[in-house]
Order: C-alpha cells, then sequence, then structure tokens
C-alpha cells in the first residue's frame, strides 16, 4: 500500500514542481540541465521504491502514475476551468515585431533567448515576427508578418 | 496588424488579464518548495544525533542518537554509563519501540545476557566497577516502510532495580 501512496505523493510533488519551476526551463535542456534531470530522477527512484526490486512494485508504481495520469488528462478535457491549472496557458510575447518586456519578464525570458530561438526558426529579426507565443510546452512559436 | 493566432485571446493572453493571482500562486508554491530544504539544513528531518542524559544513584546513562531519521537510513545509539559505585549486574533496559520497524545490525559489546523484560528488551552487561565508564553501540536501519513516531526509553538498571531512566521519542520521516 505504501507503495501506491508514495507514488501518487511523488506523482503529484512532480507535477506541482513542473508547473513551478517554470515552462521556459523545463524546454531548453542544456547538458547541465539533463544532468540535472537524471540525478533527480534517481534520487526521486529511491525515495520511491527504495529496497522493493519485484515486479510487482514496479508494476504497481507504473500503473499507479497511468491512472494518474490519466484521471488528470480526462479532468482537464471535461473541465475546462482546470485546463490553465493543469497545462498552463500560452503566452503572447512578440506583437507586431516588438518585444512585450511584462510578458518576458513574467517568464524570466530575456530578449536573447527570444532571438536564440527565432534563429533556430530561421528567422534572422524579431522585426520580421508579426507574433511570437510562448506556449504550454515552453516551446515559442513564430509567426512572421505576411 | 494582423489578427492574432487562433486560439490566443489577447485580454487573457497578451494583457494577462484575469492571470495576475496565477504568478502569486506560483511564487506561494515555490516558497513552499524552498521551505523543505531549508528545514532539511536545519536537522528538521534528522538524522543529527541528540544527547539526553539522566543521573541516578550511583551512575549516569547517556544517551546520543538522533531523534528524527527517515526511512532506509543508517544509524547508531550510543549508551555510556558512568558508575560511580559498584553495579553488580547492569543492564539496559529498552522500550520495544527500539526495534519496532527498524534493523537491529549490530550491538557492541554483546551483552552476556538478552531477554525480554515486560515486553521490553533487556541488554545484561554484567559488572561495572565503580568510576568506569561503560559505552554500547547499536547501529541501526529504519525499514523503508516504517514511518511515525517511536519512543526511545530506555532504563539503566543494576539487577532489578532501576537507576537512571532516559525517556524520549524518534520520529521517522516516510
Amino acid at each position: 500500500m505504501d507503495l501506491v501512496l508514495r507514488a501518487i505523493f511523488l506523482y503529484f510533488f512532480i507535477f506541482t514542481l513542473t508547473r513551478v519551476i517554470g515552462r521556459r526551463e523545463l524546454s531548453e535542456l542544456a547538458p547541465f540541465d539533463i544532468i540535472l534531470l537524471i540525478v533527480a530522477g534517481d534520487a526521486i527512484q529511491q525515495g520511491l521504491t527504495q529496497d522493493d526490486y519485484s515486479l510487482t512494485g514496479a508494476v504497481l508504481v507504473v500503473g499507479t502514475f497511468a491512472v494518474l495520469t490519466l484521471l488528470l488528462s480526462y479532468a482537464s478535457f471535461k473541465i475546462p476551468r482546470l485546463r490553465p491549472i493543469l497545462e498552463g496557458e500560452p503566452i503572447v510575447i512578440i506583437q507586431g515585431g516588438k518585444l512585450l518586456h511584462r510578458n518576458l519578464k513574467r517568464e524570466r525570458l530575456t530578449k536573447e533567448e527570444v532571438e536564440e530561438e527565432a534563429r533556430q526558426q530561421q528567422i534572422s529579426s524579431l522585426d520580421d515576427v508579426e507574433w511570437a507565443v510562448l506556449e504550454n510546452s515552453g516551446k515559442i512559436s513564430f509567426i512572421a508578418k505576411s | 496588424m494582423a489578427d492574432q493566432p487562433e486560439g490566443i485571446v489577447l485580454r487573457r493572453h497578451r494583457d494577462l488579464e484575469g492571470r495576475q493571482h496565477q504568478m502569486w500562486f506560483r511564487r506561494g508554491l515555490l516558497a513552499l518548495i524552498a521551505i523543505v530544504p531549508l528545514l532539511g539544513l536545519f536537522n528538521v528531518f534528522g538524522q543529527r544525533p541528540t544527547d539526553s542524559q539522566a543521573s541516578g544513584p550511583g551512575a549516569t546513562l547517556e544517551l546520543s542518537a538522533p531523534t528524527r531519521a527517515r526511512g532506509g537510513l543508517l544509524f547508531q545509539a550510543h549508551f555510556t554509563i558512568e558508575a560511580q559505585r559498584d553495579l553488580q549486574n547492569a543492564a539496559l533496559v529498552l522500550h520495544p519501540d527500539w526495534l519496532q520497524g527498524m534493523t537491529l545490525n549490530t550491538l557492541e559489546p554483546s551483552p552476556t545476557e538478552e531477554t525480554s523484560d515486560n515486553g521490553a528488551l533487556r541488554f545484561e552487561f554484567g559488572h561495572i566497577a565503580a568510576g568506569d565508564r561503560f559505552d554500547v553501540f547499536l547501529q541501526y536501519q529504519v525499514n523503508p516502510t516504517a514511518v511515525g513516531k517511536r519512543k526511545q526509553w530506555v532504563d539503566l538498571v543494576d539487577g532489578q532495580s532501576r537507576i537512571a531512566s532516559i525517556q524520549r521519542g524518534l520520529f521517522i520521516f516516510p
């Protein structure tokens, strides 16, 4: 029983953590972030299963995660008011080639980071961008001026 | 100016109307999460040892062991007996909680006799001369499923007469 309870607690802890840390930090995986993720995964695994090496234990944990993921997904689908909490909301960061600094500050985004993201999408100047939207996934969508 | 992309509501996604509280909610959660490691630094979750002492007629008993631990961790309980008079048959009587949900890896030095004393664990060490100091080490591991309060009660007895008693608790975090 305690394994399922641990899995439920850690699922919601990780869920809260990812919502709190911010989408940009999670979408950008520099080598340091990858190492940190692996270390965090290892720490979570140890806290979760501890000395339980059984197949039953693994099925309990993975099954719990699967059920919770489905439940949250269903809740988000059925209850639109929950969507901003469960999935987040997009945020406009460029309109008509102009950076919206208030929104950048809110997401701890710098102009340089937006420019870097634009370059990766073959956009050489932010002046060419009509809209840029920071999506729930942490990716930035650029829509060029027509 | 071009129309906004589909699915984007300018008042909500650009002007952030009705979204100001989200920032404070996020900051609040972040503060809550940040408090946990901070509390850890202050030994709230163990397992720095805490010293306790009790004296009685003819002897002093000291206990150095954590009062907070976490599942799976190894820890040590160190008992020190300082005899001011001859103790003919010194024994430590431990509340059964000392082994409830915990594995005793080793106990040094080995008692001359181990028995159950009215539900408690009794470890006898024989004669301790006046002026001598006698150390006992118990090495533990907390079982991962053990959670909650445990009584860390211990009596120092000589034969059947109680000399000193320490009563405190151990809290095990999951």
